[in-house]
């Protein structure tokens, strides 16, 4: 049962289906052939670096761009037939597009007095519906305060309010995130979380901040140049990155130039089995926390001097120097090993790592 | 759910999503050729109907209109009046600019108020206001006689009622854009050693330079063009208080039409100049300008 | 013991020349348009009251009124509609020769009033190019007040398209596009998003072009045929009074159009803040 739609608790929210999706603007390719299922009901992002299209892509779902190929399905139909009205979509806007000259009540109130005759609910139910709202969203008190007059926070909280009171089929939020600060920002997450698992709703979200798709999304599609790259549940993409950009892109993460051969590679000192034969160019990618640290004295690993220490957060971060590589690796160590060893800068250590990702060098 | 199978994969049904942020093609057209025939017939047919009648009676009795010695009296006086008014108008928008836009004072939004005043009122007011104050029964009209000075039905009085009409256009330029700029740049050059002047002439002139020749430029298309105030103090006297706008006026009315629209065409042509050059000057310098609406 | 405080820092800026400059500003002004404006009402103050109503009063100086301030009423009307079209094609679509379209929009500003009046006169006067197939057509009625409405008109479109311009300029799409995915048809989107955000400036587009049209002369009187009663405005009676010498009749035909212009102006200038708090900074 949900709070939002009582008249619609009988729907089970909607899945989306992404097939061969292509835009241009002008000569410029920004979607090319995307194709994803959204399941219903949960929570999507899509996250990328600015100009991967991810934009581009919520407003085709929301029907404010139209495809230059392929298809959007809702539920199995396409949503081409479907006008704006009909699509139902809840689009929150990065800067929330809150329609200025209205009080926060005349904001969430505008999808449903727009409605035509037949299908408008009467003011009572409306002022109900708003008033719902206003508290699911801790406005109350604001409802008569104009766009101008609140701060980013609340702002979106309107623009979220507005979007889930037509009873949108989907929830779609352009960086929800982006224009708040940063305190505001990690509290927002956990509440938005919960509304979206309160209303029950399909909820797609752009950001390009890793951590925030990471924290709070029950998928995750990666995106760069127009293509999705990869998608999973965040832990799959985080712990299987199927590809050297999403690699780079997830987590804090060192990228090692290798060589492969007879089923093995070898990078920082340690060897890998990998899964092809023959022998070629490789590039490996190993996170921070993926080494082992040991004082110089003990055996294996490689040599290496530290740079810089910053021991701000639960784990402490270095930078290191190994042998003539130019930059400096990342590695990441508990702060109980980081206080036993004593780790200062210059100080000599070997690292060892556990773990790495290899891909074949494109030739 | 999504196992459903797709219905219609095939042609792409018109696009009905665009119908709500955009208008139909349809209306699209129809706005743009309401809008286009309207300016055509309200702004550019009176135009091409200067110069058409202008040229009506041929190249000769063109330029002899041009030529006769009454037209070139008009071009005179018309060219002296702007000479005195503009520079004028510009030292005055220049100093309002100064103190309202890089200091503080009280009753500034007031003094803002009254130099846009002569905006809102009627050029035949601007005439009259002189008239009062300096005509044979005005305020001033007896002891003016007696000591043989003329200003209405003479010069200065035409000077005076053009500086009144033309006075907000410069530093209603100004005003707005060195309020944006701020006083950073001057405070750098004063700390560094420079004085008030030359901080005025190197760095705040330099800085609005664009936009003080956008204000001088249609500060001198109505001080060449002005009409009514300069009508009322002028006195139409032919050859000797008749500027150009006057003298169509007085060719007009005579039924002299081709006279008549051959000096119009003259003054519609500065106006063309006018509007080229400001347009040049909005393309190009658009960011130098004072941003928000231009009047 | 500690000498007297520090002076409070100096409000405002250090830049000198405030003195000089302000100084300039105030003579200026006050010389060239205070002081003679002062005149009108120090004129009308020494006629006294009774006389002032007398003159007002007078049947041809209320009809040049009525009809000055009626055209001028109908005229910025016309201009609001079609400012409000000629703003929203030259933001919002794209055809060929805009830039030279927007560029010409500055016309009324630029061309003298008295060209501006023999012109229109030329096209749209009971003789004109226009005026006259109308008139041989039975759709024209010679010398009325529909001839002045039509020099206002000239005049005052501008006034309308560039304060609308910008403001629609500025106005994001996202707008638009929030209306509509909520389920707004155009109709709905441009009359409550973007007709509520544009009435400000449409309005005090309104108030210019209506405060100029009360008080144009050069470009009315060409076309108006001047009849008493029926198509002189008050500007060119003023005129008139001043060739009689009537300095009393005309003193106070203007200082009725001046308390009219200064109400004007106030409205202009609270609509203007009331246009800013309304909007905000979002």
């Amino acid at each position: 049962m949900t709070l939002l739609h009582p008249d619609r608790s009988a729907d089970s929210p909607v899945a989306i289906r992404i097939d061969e999706v292509s835009k241009s603007f002008g000569g410029t390719r920004v979607l090319d052939r995307v194709s994803m299922t959204i399941a219903p009901g949960r929570l999507t992002a899509l996250l990328g670096p600015s100009g991967s299209g991810k934009t581009t892509l919520l407003r085709v779902i929301a029907g404010l761009e139209r495809q230059t190929g392929g298809i959007v399905a809702f539920d199995g139909v396409d949503a081409d037939r479907l006008t704006l009205r009909d699509r139902r979509v809840g689009f929150v806007f990065q800067h929330y597009a809150l329609f200025r000259h209205m009080t926060v009540s005349d904001n969430i109130a505008f999808g449903l007095r727009v409605r035509p005759r037949r299908e408008r609910p009467d003011r009572q139910a409306i002022a109900r519906k708003v008033s719902e709202l206003l508290e699911l969203m801790q406005l109350q008190g604001l409802e008569r305060r104009f766009p101008a007059q609140l701060s980013g926070g609340q702002r979106q909280r309107v623009a979220i309010a507005r979007a889930l009171a037509i009873e949108p089929t989907v929830l779609l939020l352009d960086e929800p995130f982006g224009a708040l600060d940063a305190k505001v920002r990690k509290d927002l997450r956990r509440w938005l979380r919960e509304v979206c698992e309160r209303a029950q709703v399909t909820t797609v979200f752009v950001t390009h901040d890793q951590e925030e798709a990471l924290e709070l999304a029950d998928g995750i599609a990666i995106m760069n140049r127009g293509r999705i790259e990869q998608s999973g549940s965040p832990m799959e993409v985080f712990e299987d990155p199927r590809t050297p950009f999403v690699c780079e892109f997830l987590g804090n993460v060192n990228r090692f130039d290798c060589t492969y051969g007879e089923g093995y590679v070898e990078v920082c000192g340690a060897q890998f089995p990998v899964d092809w034969g023959g022998r070629g160019a490789g590039i490996a990618y190993i996170r921070a926390h993926e080494f082992e640290v040991v004082a110089r004295e003990h055996a294996e690993g490689v040599p290496a001097i530290v740079d810089a220490v910053h021991p701000f957060g639960d784990a402490v971060a270095l930078e290191v120097r190994v042998e003539d590589r130019p930059r400096t690796v990342a590695v990441s160590i508990s702060r109980e090993l980081w206080e036993l060893g004593e780790i200062r800068k210059g100080d000599g250590i070997l690292v060892r790592p556990n773990n790495v990702r290899v891909f074949r060098a494109a030739s | 759910m999504s196992d459903t199978p797709l219905t219609a994969k095939a042609p792409f049904p018109p696009a009905v999503i665009a119908a709500t942020t955009h208008e139909t093609p349809g209306v699209r057209h129809a706005l743009t050729a309401v809008a286009l025939t309207y300016l055509a017939l309200f702004l550019l047919l009176p135009l091409v109907m200067v110069f058409a009648e202008a040229l009506r009676g041929g190249l000769a009795a063109y330029l002899s209109a041009l030529t006769e010695p009454d037209a070139v009296s008009a071009i005179e006086l018309t060219l002296l009046v702007a000479a005195i008014s503009v520079p004028a108008n510009m030292l005055f928008g220049l100093a309002a600019a100064w103190a309202i836009a890089k200091h503080d004072f009280r009753g500034k939004t007031v003094l803002t108020t009254l130099i846009d005043l002569p905006f809102s009122v009627s050029p035949v007011i601007a005439g009259l206001i002189y008239v009062l104050l300096f005509g044979l029964h005005g305020f001033l009209g007896p002891w003016l006689r007696e000591h043989d000075v003329e200003i209405v039905f003479a010069v200065p009085g035409i000077v005076l009622a053009t500086v009144f009409v033309t006075l907000p256009f410069v530093a209603r330029e100004l005003i707005p854009l060195m309020q944006e700029q701020g006083t950073a740049d001057e405070e750098a050059a004063l700390s560094l050693g420079a004085s008030g002047f030359q901080t005025f002439l190197r760095v705040t002139l330099p800085n609005v330079r664009w936009a003080l020749l956008y204000g001088v430029l249609l500060c001198n298309a109505r001080a060449m063009g002005e009409f009514g105030a300069v009508s009322v103090v002028s006195g139409h006297i032919r050859g000797y208080t008749n500027t150009l706008p006057l003298h169509v006026e007085v060719l007009y009315n005579e039924y002299n039409f081709v006279a008549a629209f051959a000096v119009a065409s003259l003054l519609a042509s500065l106006a063309i100049v006018t509007l080229i050059a400001k347009s040049f000057l909005q393309w190009w310098y658009g960011d130098a300008l004072a941003s928000g609406p231009k009047r | 013991m500690v000498e007297a405080t520090a002076l409070p820092a100096p409000k405002g800026t250090v830049l000198p020349g405030l003195g000089l400059t302000l100084g300039m500003t105030l003579a200026y002004l006050g010389l060239i348009v205070l002081l003679p404006l002062a005149a009108v009402f120090a004129t009308a103050a020494g006629m006294g009251l009774d006389e002032i109503l007398r003159l007002l009063m007078d049947p041809r100086t209320l009809a040049a009124l009525r009809v000055s301030f009626a055209t001028a009423l109908l005229a910025a009307a016309i201009n609001a509609v079609a400012g409000l079209v000629v703003a929203w094609v030259l933001v919002r679509y794209d055809f060929p020769l805009k830039r030279l379209v927007d560029g010409v929009i500055d016309l009324p500003f630029a061309l003298p009033t008295a060209v501006a009046g023999i012109a229109l006169a030329g096209l749209y006067g009971p003789n004109g190019w226009v005026g006259a197939p109308l008139a041989e057509a039975g759709l024209r009625v010679a010398y009325t007040p529909a001839d002045i409405v039509v020099a206002l008109a000239f005049i005052g479109l501008p006034f309308v398209v560039r304060t609308v311009e910008p403001v629609l300029a500025d106005l994001d799409r996202e707008y638009e596009e929030a209306a509509a995915t909520l389920g707004a048809s155009r109709l709905q989107v441009v009359s409550r998003v973007v007709m509520p955000v544009l009435l400000p400036p449409l309005l005090t587009g309104f108030a210019l072009a209506f405060a100029r049209g009360v008080g144009e002369y050069g470009s009315v009187i060409f076309i108006a045929g001047n009849l008493p009663y029926l198509s002189e405005v008050a500007p060119l009676l003023i005129v008139i009074k001043l060739e009689e010498y009537n300095y009393a009749g005309a003193t106070t035909i203007a200082a009725a159009m001046l308390l009219t212009s200064f109400l004007m102006l106030l409205v202009i200038n609270l609509l203007g803040n009331w246009t800013r708090r309304r909007a905000g900074h979002v």
